[in-house]
């Protein structure tokens, strides 16, 4: 047990963990459904990353410095970028700039207001509070910017008949998109939403947990984790609004025409 | 036909590519072609010739399209492309309404940027329309999901009349109709052209007996049937 009355995990218990993966595996050759070695991978995986995101975590909040800190920000930023066109097949080439710009704006905004404001950090980059809440409110609101990028260029595509005509009848591309726009943004926030409304009575959120786990008094744990909701929704509203509005018009020439499958020629730039 | 100082809309060398399975095809090859003003013009050919294509091209909804457009004597590239299509008006085959009612559908346009200035038509201006064409026992406020396919395509037919275009580009306008629903949109076409505006319309299932020229498109080029 620690100091502040957490039990500790140890190397043995930890390992013990992987029970449950060997359960899941026998399972999956049981009735054959062949997902032994995705599971094999992803436990490996875990593993590692995990364990060397704590060897890293020890490390820079020992040795802590604010370029350390908006390096490892960067990172986390462009990974998730990386996400969010890869969950989106419809997605023109060449957003990554984009997608990138979205997630650094709704990153670093939330992450240094919330540490800034309400968590009222001591030194601005302090790493112990500034890369957690990072994590969280990049990793959260990546699933929701990229739940928009994929609707916003799926309806798109659905809609192509109807954003002909309206183009036909002089409508500008936001004007034609815009249908589309909402429906992204809905889908996009919708999780969140929902996470917001059942958090408390249908399941008590992770890092409420986690902290509890850890040995926080729940009152505490709850304080944080109020905030942390309320930021992450914040963060996947300016995320999921500054991608689909930077990235929408991508498919539109200069001359306000969709440009639909049929359309896309390789190697031909549109008028 | 040809160029004469009513001319309203001309084409000069319209050309246009689409990828095929040995490389681009031109699907337009060099495009000549006025719509002067009481034209009613029939174009023909066979299925994926490029009509749709020319359509497209001539309100400027096609890109990658090369040669030269004028609108009463004023170039394209003067003119921006959404003020152009106010003026060079598509209705594309497949009629599309947009979610809400009849009276949302048909005041449209009027939602759009480029027409903020103007008036939207008022709901007996409406009425007399949707009787015009066959359609007097449709409510304004029925909900576009209940038409059939057949009043749909009157309806977006009409959208795009109400807006007072200079030209008119039909796509297979009646390929959804019943004789006598057919003839009205004939008769409205009609009217339109003898009120000084163009028609262009790709016919496939009926000849349209007010059309003062025919012409045909295969192989990307275009030749006059009968005038």
């Amino acid at each position: 047990m620690s100091a502040d009355g957490a039990i500790v995990i140890g190397w043995w218990e930890l390992a013990l963990a992987m029970l449950f993966v060997l359960v899941t595996g026998g399972l999956s050759i049981a009735m054959s459904l062949k997902l032994e070695k995705d599971l094999a991978i992803a436990t490996v995986r875990t593993y590692v990353q995990l364990m060397a995101l704590g060897f890293v975590l020890r490390w820079v909040f020992a040795n802590q410095t604010w370029y350390i800190v908006i390096a490892l920000m960067l990172v986390m930023i462009t990974a998730a970028a990386r996400v969010v066109l890869k969950r989106a097949p419809d997605a023109p080439p060449g957003l990554f700039g984009n997608a990138a710009l979205s997630m650094a704006l709704t990153g670093f905004t939330v992450t240094f207001a919330v540490t800034a404001l309400v968590v009222r950090v001591p030194t601005w980059y302090e790493a112990r509070y500034v890369l957690p809440i990072a994590g969280m409110v990049v990793g959260n609101s990546m699933t929701g910017i990229a739940l928009a990028v994929e609707r916003v260029f799926s309806d798109m595509e659905s809609r192509r008949d109807e954003m002909l005509a309206m183009t036909a009848l002089g409508a500008t591309a936001w004007e034609a998109a815009r249908p589309s726009v909402r429906t992204a943004l809905t889908a996009g926030m919708m999780p969140t939403i929902n996470s917001m409304a059942a958090a408390g009575v249908v399941f008590i959120p992770g890092m409420m947990t986690g902290q509890i786990l850890a040995g926080a008094d729940p009152l505490e744990a709850t304080k944080y984790q109020i905030v942390v909701m309320l930021m992450i929704s914040a963060a996947t509203a300016i995320g999921a609004i500054s991608a689909v509005m930077l990235m929408y018009r991508k498919r539109f020439t200069d001359e306000g025409v969709y440009l639909e499958k049929g359309l896309r020629i390789q190697g031909r730039k549109p008028k | 036909m040809g160029v004469s100082e009513t001319a309203l809309l001309s084409a000069r060398d319209l050309r246009a590519e689409r990828p095929g399975d040995d490389g681009p095809v031109a699907v337009l090859a060099g495009i000549d072609l006025t719509l002067n003003a009481g034209d009613v013009v029939e174009l023909a050919g066979p299925s994926g010739a490029g009509k749709t294509t020319l359509l497209l091209a001539l309100a400027r909804l096609l890109p990658g399209v090369t040669g030269d457009l004028h609108l009463v004597g004023v170039a394209a590239r003067d003119i921006p492309a959404a003020r152009w299509r106010t003026r060079v008006a598509l209705l594309p085959q497949r009629a599309t309404l947009v979610p809400g009612t009849v009276a949302t559908n048909l005041r449209l346009p009027w939602e759009l940027q480029v027409r903020s200035q103007d008036e939207a038509p008022g709901d007996g201006a409406l009425r007399d329309a949707l009787t015009d064409v066959g359609l007097g026992g449709v409510s304004l406020d029925r909900d576009a999901s209940r038409l059939s396919v057949g009043q749909a395509s009157r309806i977006a037919l009409l959208r795009v009349l109400l807006t007072q275009p200079s030209v008119l580009l039909l796509d297979e306008p009646d390929a959804s109709l019943d004789d006598a629903s057919a003839a009205q949109v004939a008769r409205k076409t009609a009217a339109f052209a003898a009120a000084g505006g163009a028609v262009l319309r790709i016919s496939h299932v009926r000849a349209d007996a007010a059309a003062c020229a025919r012409y045909r498109l295969e192989h990307g080029l275009l030749t006059q049937v009968s005038a």
